[in-house]
C-alpha cells in the first residue's frame, strides 16, 4: 500500500457524483446552461479523479486495492467496504469516461424528447438523475461487501427508471415499468440467495458477515451452492441481459433517450456480467462448474439469436439493443469458458463494448434527433447529406462487428480463442456470430446511409446539419479510444489479467495445456 | 370481572406495580379526563384542551415506558407482563399513536377537522348538513386515547382474559371513530358498521377460543397454558379448537387472509387519520398479541400449528399483493398493501426465535411510520368534495406539487423495499430471521410477492410523474403544522431506519425476550 | 511453456536498415488517415499524396529487397510491441520480411503505384477522388500488413483490413444500390472465409499454444493428422473467401461495381491473390497433410474450369475479366496445392498475372473512358483505330494471358500444367492436368473473343458516341509499363524467382513425370491456338448487338454463372430471411409474450379475486367462518397426520 493508495479513493469516487446530483437538483430550473455546466463539471471531476486512481493502482500489487471499511449495521455484519480489483477498476474507468460524454451528448434531451417533440421536463432533474445514476453504478463496482453491492445494485434502478420513464420517447412508461419490475423480480431472488449465504456464514463463522473476502472462504455443500448460484445468476442474467431474460432491453433501449441508452447498455448492464465474475464464480465454484455448460449454451443461443433478430429490426435503437444482447452472449461465453484468455477477453469485452455500443447509441441518437424518427425505413441515402456523421456511424458499426483494428476485435478474439480450447464447438458456432455481426451492421448502414436518397429526408430541415462542434467533442474521444485500444490494448489487459487469474484460481481451474506440449510429455 | 373470580381459586387482591402499569393508566386517565372535558368545558376551549391532553398523555406514557424499560416481571396477578416485547411495542404504539394523533388533530387541511360529532345522524338530513359545516367533534381524542390504551394493554396482557378485555377496549372506540368522517358520510358509516359487525364476530371466536382453552388447561395464564401444552395427558382436541378460534381473533386484527375481508372497505371508508391509526397501531398491537400467544403460550409441541400459519402467511402475502395490482383507489391500494405487509410480519413471527421476535417488532415499527406518512399525504390531495383518492386523479401530481409527489414516491419505494429505506431493512430483518429458521418457502414467496407488489406502487409513480396532468388535477393543500410534523416524522423515520437502523435494531433485539 | 515454441528456430531480430520495415505499412496508412480525416480540405492535393505514399513505398520495398539479399538467412523479424499478452497467448505486433514477403511487397507497391497513377486520370472528374485515394492507400497498407505479418493474427488483421478496403471501394459509388449491395455481398462472403481463418488460428493455439509462423511450423510434426487437416481446411476456407474460389466465388464478379482501378488492383492483381499467399505461407502445414493438398488442388482445378466456362458466356468486359481472374487464381491454387516446386510456379503465375490482368483491366478502363463508360463488348468493335496505345497494350496482355510464347503467361502457366500432370502419380494427375490443359484452351477462347469483339470487326457503338478518344498520358503510361511487364516478367521470373524462394520451398528440380516437358508445351500451344482460332473465326465479323437466345443448356448455365448465385439465394439467403422473420415473431410473441403473459395472468387473477370483495358483510362473515373452519380442519389434520 503506497501512500497514494491509502487515500479513500473509492468512497470519494462514489460520493462525488452524489454531491453533484444534489447540487444540480437544487439549481434553478430556469437556468439550464448553469445546470448543464455544473453537471458536466462534476462528471469531469469524477473522470479526473478516476484517472488519479488508475495511476495509483499497482498492477503487480494485491488483488484488491484501495480497500476501505466503515461500520454500518453491526447487527447484520454489514460494513461500508469498498475495494477494487483490476476488473472493477477498468469498469470504474469506463463509467468515469462515459458519463461526461453522455452528459454532453444529452445536452438537449431534457428540453425535447429524442423524436423532437418538445417536453416540458425539468432540466435539473435530468442531470441530477444522471449523476445519481453514476454514483450508484460506481458503488456497484466498488463495493466489496455483498450487502453494499446489493444496495447499489437495487438503487441503480431508481434513477434509470425515471430517466427512461420521464425523459424517454414513445412507450416510455411501459418500458420503464417493465425494466424496473423485471430487474426487481431478478434481484428478489438475489436477495433471497444473499440472505441464505449470510445465514450460512453465521453458522460457519459464528458471526454473520457480508464481507466478500470472508464469504469466499466459506465451504458450502454442493446442493446449497447450486440453489444460491441460481439465485445470483438469474438476477445477473436478467440485468446483463442473457437470453431468454432479454426482452426488456429492446423496449428500454428503444424508449430511453440515446444518451441514457448508451449508459444503460454500455455500463449499467455490465453489473450483471461483473456480478457473475465477482460473485457467482468465486462464491460458488462447484456450482459454477456444474452449471457452466448450461450457461454456455444459453449464451451461445443469445449470440446467434439476438444477431438474427438485430438483422430483422426496423428501429435503429431496438436494433442496437439486440446487437448488445448478442455481445452479452459473447461475454457470457468468455466468463464461463474458464480460461484466462476467455476471462480476460470477457472483461475487456465489457469495456470495449461499452465504448463501441456507447458510440453507436450516441450516433444513432444524433441521427434520430435529425430525422425525428428511429425507423430505418425513414432513412436511406443519408450519407450524401451527412458525410461526417455517416462516417462516424460507419466506424461505430465496424467496432460493433469487431473489425480488427478496433478495440472490440481484441476482446472478441480473446473470448473465442480462449473458449475454443475448452469448448471447441461453442466457440466454432459463436464464430458464426462474427458473420452475422457483419450482416446486421452492413445492412443497417446500407438501409440508412447508402443507396438512393430518401426524398422525405430533404424535408427534415436538420438533416442538412452535419456533426456540430458539440457532437464532435462527444464522438472524438470514443473513436480515439476504440482505435487506440484496438491497436495497443496491453495496458488494459495487464490490469485485467491478474484479477481474472485470481478469479479462476478461486474457481479451481487452470488453463488447458496445448495438446502438442501434452503429446510430448 | 366474573370470569376472573372463577378463574382464581380464592379471592385476594393481587399486588400491583403501578409504575409498570403507568403508561396504560396515564392514557386511560387522560381519556377519562377528556370525557369530563367534553361534559364541562365550553365548546370553544375543548379543541385546544383535548389535543394538548391527548398529546401530553401520549408523551407521558412514552416517557413512562422508557422509565420502566429494563425491568422484567409480571404484575397485577401475572395479568400484565412487563417485558421487552411489551415495552417495545407499547413504545411503538405510543410513538405511532402520537404521530397518528397529530393527523387526527389537524384542522387546517380539512376546515374543522376530518370528523363530525354525531355519527348517528342520518346522512343528508338538515342536521347532518348543519353539523358538517360546524367545527368537528372533540370526542375523537378521548376515544383515540382509549383505543391506544387498550392496545398498550393488549401487547402486555399476560393472560387470555386480559387479552380479550384489551381487545375490546381498543376495538370499540375504533368502530366508532370509523363512522365519524366529515366527508363521504355514507361510506364512513358503512365502514363503521361493517367493522363493528365483523369485529364482534371475530371477538366471539376469540372468546370462544379462550373458553375452550380454559377447558383444556384449567387456566388462562400464558405460563399455565405453556405448561399444559407440555403435558400429554390432556384432551388436545380442546387445544386445537381453542387455539384455532383464538388465532381467528388475532389474525382478524392483523388482517391476515382469509380474515382480511374487512380491511379494504374499512380503510377506505374510515376518516383517513383513523385509517392511519389502524394501519399503524392496530397492526403493532395485533402482532404483539400474536407473538405473545404463539411464541410463549403455545410452543410448537402437542400441536404443530406452524405449517398452518405458514400457509396463511403465504396466502396473505400473495393475495394482498395480487389484489393490490388492480386497485384504483389509493386508500384501498394501501389497504391491500397493508394486508401483504401483515404477511411479511407473520414471516418474522414464524421464525419462532429471538431474531423472529425482534425482527417482527422492528417491522411493525418501520411499517407504521411509513404507512402513517403515506396516509398523511393522502389527506393532502384534495378536490372540492374532499380527498381525491381515485388514482386517476393523481395523474401528473409530480408536476403540480413536486415535493409531495417526491415524498410519496419515497414512501412507495420504501413499500417496494428499495434499499436505503426502512422498507428494505425491515423486510431484510424478517426474511433473514425466517431463513435462519429454515423457512425457505416463506422467504421465496415473500420475495415473489414483493416483486408483484412493486407493480401497483410503480403505477402510482407512473401516474404522478410520467403522465401528463389532467385539467382538474386535485390541488395539494398546504399541510398545517400538525400534519406537516407527522409527515416529517414518518418520512424521516423511514429514511433513518433505512440508512442507519442499528440503534433501533439493537433495542429490538435486546427487547426480544419474554417473561411469563 | 510449450515445446513447439522451444523447438522454434532462433528468431532473427531485424537490425539496421531492415528494422524500419514497418514504414512500409505506416506510410500509406498515415497518408490514408490524412486524406480521410482532413476531408474536403485535402481535395486539391489529396490524390498526389496518395500516389506519392505508394511510390515511396515501392522505393522502400525495393531497397529492403536489396538489403534482404545481403543477409545470410534471408529472413528478418521486426518486433514492434506486444499486442495481446495473456498467459500462454503472446501475440506481438511483429513483421516478417523474407523472400515470400519481399516478392509480394514489390508486386503490391509496384503494380499498386502504377494503378494509383492511372487512377489520378481515371478519377479526375469524380468529386470523391480524395476519398477514393484515402481508401486506396488504406488498402495498400492493409495488404502490406497482410503479407508482412509475422504471425497469423497480424496476417488476419491485414486480411480483414483489405476486406474493409475492398468493401469501401466496391461500394465507392454508394448511391448506386447495386454498388452498395455488391460491397455488402463481398464483405459477407469474405467474412465466411474469415471465420474459417479465425478457427484455424484457434486450432493452432489449442494445439501449439502459439500463432507465430516459425513456432507453428516448427510444431507441425508434433500434430496428429486430424488436427493438421482441420487447420489446412479452415485456412483453405479463408483463402477461398478472399480469392473468390469455389464455393465462395460469387462475390468477385459483382465486385466490378467498383471503379476500374479498384478492379485492377484489388480484384485482379493483389487482394484476391491473398488466398494463394496464405497457402504458400502455410506450406509446412499443407505439405504435412496430403489430403489437405488434394482438396486445394481440387478446388483450384474446379474453379479454373468454372471461371473459364462462365468467362466465355459474358458480355460485360469487366465481368469477363473478373471470371478470368477467378479462373487464373484457380491455376494458382492448383499449383500451390501440388506443393513442392509447384509453390514457386503458383507464385510466378500470381506475379505475372498481376501484370497482365492489371493491364487488361486498366485497358478496359481506358476503353470505357473513351466510350462513355460503356461496358458491353457487343457495343464496341473497331476501336483499335481510335485508341492505339490501349489497343497495343491490351493486345500484349491478351497474348500474355493466353500463354503464347514468349510472353509471361507461357512461362508461368506451362509449368503449372506440367506439374499438374506429373506431380501426382495416380489418376488424379490426369484429371487435374487435363483440367489445366482444357482451361488454357478456354482461356484462349474467351480472351480472344473479348479482344476481337472490342477492338476489331465492325463498329457497334451506341449512337451517343461520335468519336471515342484515347486516354490521357497519366493513364496510358501505366498501361505501357504494365504491358512491358506482361511481356518480359514471365521470362525473367521463371528462373530467378524459384531460386529466390529456395529458402522456403527448396531448390526447383526438373520434373520427371509421365509426360515430358516438351510434350506438355506442345499440347498447350496447340490447345491455345485452337481456342484462339475458333474464337477469331466466330467473332471476327462481330456479333449481334443484343443478347442472343442461348443455343445450349451449357450456354444458359454459363450465362447464369453456373447457377452459383441462384444456389446461394435458395440455400442461404431466402431461408435466412424467413428464419429472421420467424425469430422476430417468436421473440415478441413467444419470449416476450411469456413475460407479458405472466403480468396479464396476475392482473387477471387480481381482477377475479376482486369480485370476492363484494362489500356485503354477510359474505365477509361467511369468508371468516369458512376460514375458521379450514383453520380448525388444518390443525386437526396436522395433529392427526
Amino acid at each position: 500500500m503506497t501512500g497514494m493508495q491509502a487515500f479513500p479513493f473509492l468512497s470519494v469516487l462514489t460520493l462525488l457524483p452524489l454531491v453533484g446530483a444534489i447540487v444540480v437538483a437544487t439549481l434553478p430550473r430556469d437556468n439550464p446552461r448553469l445546470v448543464k455546466a455544473t453537471a458536466l463539471g462534476f462528471s469531469l471531476a469524477v473522470a479526473a479523479f478516476a484517472g488519479l486512481m488508475w495511476a495509483a493502482y499497482n498492477v503487480t500489487g494485491d488483488r484488491f486495492q484501495f480497500r476501505e471499511s466503515y461500520p454500518w449495521i453491526p447487527q447484520w455484519g454489514v460494513k461500508f467496504t469498498f475495494a477494487a480489483d483490476g476488473i472493477a477498476l477498468v469498469m470504474l474507468a469506463l463509467i468515469a469516461i462515459l458519463t461526461p460524454i453522455v452528459i454532453l451528448a444529452s445536452w438537449h434531451d431534457a428540453e425535447r424528447t429524442d423524436t423532437g417533440e418538445p417536453g416540458r421536463r425539468s432540466v435539473p432533474a435530468f442531470f441530477a438523475l444522471l449523476l445519481a445514476l453514476e454514483c450508484t453504478m460506481i458503488g456497484v463496482f466498488a463495493a466489496a461487501d455483498v450487502f453494499l453491492f446489493f444496495v447499489f445494485f437495487e438503487a441503480m434502478l431508481v434513477p434509470m427508471y425515471f430517466l427512461i420513464g420521464s425523459f424517454g420517447g414513445a412507450r416510455r412508461q411501459y418500458a420503464a415499468v417493465k425494466f424496473f419490475v423485471y430487474s426487481l423480480a431478478g434481484s428478489a431472488l438475489l436477495l433471497a440467495a444473499l440472505i441464505g449465504l449470510w445465514v450460512i456464514s453465521a453458522d460457519q463463522l459464528g458471526q454473520a458477515t457480508f464481507d466478500w473476502a470472508k464469504l469466499s472462504q466459506l465451504d458450502i455443500s454442493q446442493n446449497t451452492q447450486r440453489w444460491l448460484f441460481l439465485g445470483f445468476f438469474v438476477a445477473f442474467a436478467v440485468k446483463a441481459p442473457f437470453f431468454p431474460f432479454h426482452t426488456w432491453l429492446p423496449d428500454a433501449g428503444g424508449a430511453a433517450p440515446a444518451g441514457t441508452a448508451a449508459i444503460l447498455v454500455g455500463v449499467l448492464d455490465k453489473a450483471g456480467t461483473f456480478g457473475m465474475l465477482r460473485y457467482c464464480l468465486p462464491l460458488f465454484p462447484d456450482a459454477s462448474r456444474y452449471f457452466a455448460p448450461m450457461v454456455l449454451v444459453i449464451a451461445l443461443i443469445g449470440v446467434l439469436y439476438a444477431a438474427l433478430l438485430a438483422i430483422g429490426q426496423n428501429d435503429l435503437k431496438r436494433l442496437v439493443s439486440y446487437t448488445s444482447i448478442s455481445h452479452f452472449g459473447f461475454i457470457g461465453i468468455g466468463i464461463f469458458a474458464f480460461t484466462s484468455q476467455a476471462g480476460t477477453g470477457a472483461v475487456l469485452y465489457m469495456v470495449t463494448h461499452g465504448l463501441a455500443t456507447g458510440l453507436l447509441f450516441l450516433v444513432v441518437g444524433m441521427l434520430v434527433v435529425r430525422r425525428g424518427s428511429a425507423l430505418i425505413s425513414d432513412f436511406g441515402g443519408a450519407g450524401k447529406l451527412l458525410p461526417v456523421l455517416s462516417g462516424v456511424f460507419f466506424i461505430a458499426g465496424l467496432a460493433s462487428l469487431s473489425l480488427p483494428g478496433t478495440a472490440p476485435f481484441v476482446s472478441e478474439f480473446l473470448v473465442l480463442l480462449g473458449a475454443f480450447s475448452t469448448n471447441q464447438w461453442v466457440a466454432v458456432l459463436a464464430t458464426l456470430g462474427v458473420v452475422l455481426g457483419a450482416g446486421y451492421v452492413l445492412w443497417m448502414y446500407q438501409r440508412t446511409m447508402q443507396g438512393t436518397l430518401n426524398p422525405t429526408l430533404t424535408e427534415a430541415p436538420r438533416m442538412r446539419q452535419d456533426l456540430t462542434r458539440r457532437e464532435v467533442v462527444v464522438v472524438a474521444p470514443l473513436v480515439a479510444l476504440i482505435l487506440l485500444l484496438g491497436v495497443y490494448p496491453k495496458p488494459v489487459i495487464d490490469v485485467i489479467e491478474p484479477a481474472v487469474q485470481a478469479t479462476l484460481s478461486d474457481l479451481g481451474v487452470s488453463d488447458p495445456v496445448p495438446s502438442s506440449a501434452k503429446g510430448d510429455k | 370481572m366474573a370470569t376472573r373470580l372463577l378463574a382464581a381459586p380464592e379471592l385476594k387482591l393481587p399486588d400491583i406495580d403501578y409504575a409498570a402499569l403507568a403508561p396504560m393508566l396515564i392514557l386511560f386517565g387522560a381519556a377519562c379526563v377528556g370525557v369530563l372535558v367534553e361534559a364541562f368545558v365550553p365548546r370553544r376551549l375543548r379543541y385546544r384542551l383535548q389535543v394538548s391532553l391527548a398529546i401530553g398523555g401520549l408523551v407521558a406514557a412514552l416517557v413512562m415506558v422508557v422509565v420502566v424499560s429494563g425491568r422484567r416481571f409480571t404484575t397485577a396477578g401475572a395479568a400484565i407482563a412487563v417485558d421487552g416485547p411489551a415495552l417495545f411495542l407499547q413504545g411503538t404504539v405510543a410513538v405511532l399513536g402520537l404521530v397518528a394523533m397529530l393527523l387526527i388533530a389537524d384542522r387546517t387541511v380539512e376546515p374543522g377537522g376530518s370528523f363530525i360529532s354525531q355519527a348517528s345522524v342520518a346522512v343528508g338530513t338538515p342536521a347532518d348538513r348543519q353539523q358538517s359545516s360546524q367545527p368537528g367533534a372533540t370526542e375523537v381524542y378521548p376515544l383515540a386515547l382509549f383505543a391506544l390504551g387498550g392496545m398498550m394493554m393488549f401487547v402486555a396482557a399476560n393472560d387470555l382474559l386480559t387479552l380479550f378485555v384489551a381487545l375490546e377496549v381498543f376495538s370499540l372506540p375504533l368502530y366508532l371513530l370509523c363512522g365519524l368522517a366529515r366527508r363521504r358520510r355514507l361510506l364512513s358509516q358503512e365502514a363503521a358498521v361493517k367493522y363493528f359487525l365483523l369485529g364482534a364476530f371475530s371477538s366471539a371466536f376469540f372468546l370462544y377460543g379462550v373458553a375452550l382453552l380454559y377447558g383444556f388447561a384449567g387456566t388462562v395464564q400464558m405460563a399455565g397454558l405453556r405448561r399444559a401444552v407440555g403435558e400429554t395427558d390432556r384432551n388436545s382436541t380442546l387445544l386445537v379448537l381453542g387455539l384455532s378460534m383464538l388465532a381467528v381473533g388475532l389474525l382478524f386484527k392483523a388482517a391476515a387472509v382469509p380474515f382480511h375481508v374487512w380491511t379494504p372497505d374499512v380503510y377506505q371508508g374510515a376518516p383517513t387519520p383513523v385509517t392511519a391509526l389502524m394501519a399503524a397501531c392496530t397492526k403493532a398491537a395485533a402482532f404483539g398479541g400474536l407473538l405473545r400467544v404463539f411464541v410463549i403460550a403455545f410452543p410448537v409441541g402437542a400441536v404443530d400449528w406452524r405449517p398452518v400459519l405458514v400457509v396463511i402467511a403465504i396466502v396473505t402475502m400473495l393475495v394482498g399483493a395480487i389484489l393490490a395490482v388492480t386497485q384504483t383507489d389509493i386508500k384501498r391500494l394501501l389497504a391491500y398493501s397493508s394486508i401483504a405487509n401483515a404477511g411479511y410480519a407473520l414471516t418474522g413471527v414464524l421464525a419462532l426465535n429471538r431474531e423472529g421476535v425482534a425482527s417482527t417488532m422492528f417491522y411493525v415499527l418501520a411499517y407504521g411510520f411509513a404507512v402513517l406518512a403515506a396516509f398523511g399525504i393522502v389527506t393532502l390531495v384534495r378536490d372540492p368534495d374532499g380527498e381525491a383518492t381515485h388514482l386517476a386523479r393523481w395523474a401528473g401530481l409530480g408536476r403540480r406539487s413536486p415535493l409531495v409527489a417526491a415524498l410519496f414516491t419515497f414512501l412507495l419505494l420504501a413499500f417496494v423495499g428499495i434499499p436505503l429505506t426502512s422498507g428494505f431493512t425491515s423486510k431484510f430483518a424478517v426474511f433473514s430471521a425466517a431463513l435462519g429458521a429454515d423457512q425457505v418457502a416463506l422467504v421465496i414467496v415473500g420475495m415473489v410477492s414483493s416483486a408483484i407488489l412493486a407493480f401497483p406502487y410503480l403505477r402510482v409513480v407512473v401516474l404522478m410523474y410520467l403522465s401528463e396532468p389532467a385539467e382538474d388535477t386535485p390541488t395539494v393543500s398546504v399541510p398545517g403544522v400538525f400534519t406537516a410534523t407527522s409527515l416529517t416524522i414518518g418520512v424521516l423515520a423511514t429514511a433513518v431506519l433505512g440508512l442507519a437502523p442499528e440503534a433501533v435494531l439493537d433495542i429490538a433485539s435486546q427487547a426480544a425476550g419474554f417473561v411469563t | 511453456m510449450n515445446l513447439a515454441l522451444e523447438a522454434a528456430p532462433a528468431i532473427v531480430p531485424a537490425t539496421g536498415f531492415l528494422a524500419s520495415v514497418w514504414l512500409l505499412v505506416a506510410i500509406p496508412l498515415a497518408s490514408a488517415a490524412v486524406l480521410l480525416v482532413l476531408g474536403r480540405r485535402a481535395d486539391r492535393w489529396g490524390h498526389l499524396l496518395g500516389v506519392a505514399s505508394v511510390g515511396v513505398g515501392f522505393v522502400l520495398g525495393l531497397s529492403y529487397f536489396l538489403a534482404l539479399r545481403g543477409t545470410a538467412d534471408k529472413v528478418v523479424i521486426a518486433k514492434l510491441f506486444s499486442f495481446i499478452p495473456v498467459r500462454q497467448l503472446q501475440v506481438d505486433v511483429a513483421l516478417r520480411f523474407d523472400p515470400l514477403a519481399a516478392v509480394f511487397v514489390l508486386l503490391i507497391t509496384g503494380v499498386g503505384f502504377l494503378i494509383h497513377l492511372y487512377a489520378v486520370g481515371y478519377m479526375a472528374s469524380d468529386a470523391g477522388r480524395r476519398r477514393f485515394f484515402g481508401y486506396f492507400n488504406l488498402f495498400v497498407a492493409a495488404m502490406l500488413l497482410l503479407v508482412l505479418g509475422a504471425n497469423y493474427v497480424m496476417a488476419f488483421i491485414g486480411w480483414e483490413g483489405v476486406g474493409l478496403a475492398s468493401y469501401l471501394l466496391i461500394a465507392f459509388w454508394y448511391v448506386r444500390p447495386s454498388a452498395a449491395t455488391a460491397g455488402k455481398k463481398a464483405f459477407l462472403m469474405n467474412r465466411v472465409g474469415d471465420a474459417g481463418f479465425l478457427v484455424a488460428v484457434f486450432l493452432m493455439f489449442a494445439h501449439l499454444g502459439t500463432t507465430d509462423f516459425d513456432a507453428v511450423f516448427a510444431g507441425v510434426d508434433a500434430l496428429p493428422q486430424s488436427a493438421l487437416l482441420a487447420i489446412a481446411l479452415t485456412l483453405l476456407l479463408g483463402a477461398c473467401g478472399k480469392s473468390g474460389q469455389f464455393p465462395l466465388q460469387a462475390w468477385l464478379p459483382d465486385a466490378m461495381e467498383g471503379p476500374t482501378p479498384v478492379s485492377a488492383l484489388i480484384h485482379a492483381a493483389t487482394m484476391v491473390t491473398a488466398g494463394v499467399y496464405l497457402i504458400a505461407r502455410s506450406s509446412p502445414i499443407f505439405d504435412a497433410t496430403p489430403t489437405g493438398q488434394t482438396v486445394v488442388v481440387a478446388v483450384g482445378a474446379l474453379t479454373l474450369m468454372i471461371g473459364a466456362i462462365i468467362g466465355c458466356a459474358k458480355d460485360d468486359i469487366k465481368r469477363v475479366l473478373a471470371w478470368s481472374t477467378v479462373s487464373q487464381i484457380g491455376y494458382m491454387f492448383l499449383a500451390v496445392g501440388l506443393g513442392g516446386a509447384a509453390y514457386a510456379f503458383g507464385l510466378i503465375h500470381l506475379l505475372a498475372h498481376g501484370f497482365f490482368k492489371a493491364g487488361l483491366f486498366l485497358g478496359a478502363g481506358s476503353v470505357m473512358h473513351g466510350m462513355n463508360d460503356q461496358v458491353d463488348i457487343r457495343r464496341f468493335g473497331g476501336l483499335w483505330r481510335y485508341m492505339k496505345i490501349t489497343w497495343a497494350t491490351f493486345a500484349l496482355a491478351w497474348l500474355a494471358i493466353i500463354g503464347l510464347p514468349p510472353l509471361s503467361g507461357f512461362f508461368t502457366k506451362d509449368p503449372i500444367i506440367l506439374a499438374a500432370f506429373n506431380q501426382r502419380e495416380d489418376w488424379t494427375g490426369w484429371l487435374f492436368g487435363g483440367a489445366a490443359l482444357l482451361g488454357a484452351g478456354l482461356t484462349a477462347f474467351y480472351m480472344t473473343r473479348l479482344f476481337v469483339l472490342t477492338f476489331h470487326g465492325p463498329k457497334r457503338w451506341t449512337d451517343d458516341i461520335e468519336h471515342p478518344h484515347e486516354s490521357p498520358p497519366v493513364m496510358t503510361v501505366p498501361l505501357i509499363l504494365l504491358a512491358v511487364g506482361s511481356v518480359a516478367a514471365g521470362g525473367l521470373m521463371a528462373t530467378s524467382i524459384p531460386d529466390w524462394l529456395t529458402p522456403l520451398y527448396g531448390a526447383p528440380e526438373e520434373a520427371h513425370g509421365r509426360l515430358g516437358h516438351w510434350t506438355v508445351t506442345a499440347m498447350t500451344i496447340i490447345v491455345v491456338l485452337l481456342g484462339a482460332g475458333l474464337a477469331y473465326l466466330l467473332f471476327r465479323t462481330g456479333t449481334a448487338k443484343q443478347e442472343q437466345p442461348a443455343r445450349s443448356p451449357l450456354v444458359r448455365a454459363a450465362r447464369a454463372n453456373l447457377y452459383g448465385d441462384a444456389f446461394n439465394e435458395a440455400v442461404f439467403e431466402l431461408p435466412g430471411r424467413y428464419l429472421t422473420r420467424a425469430l422476430v415473431y417468436l421473440d415478441s410473441k413467444g419470449v416476450d409474450g411469456l413475460v407479458n403473459g405472466l403480468a396479464a395472468t396476475i392482473g387477471g387473477g387480481s381482477g377475479r379475486l376482486r369480485r370476492l370483495q363484494t362489500g356485503f358483510v354477510r359474505s365477509y362473515a361467511l369468508t371468516i367462518l369458512t376460514g375458521a373452519l379450514v383453520l380448525v380442519a388444518a390443525l386437526m389434520a396436522v395433529r392427526l397426520g
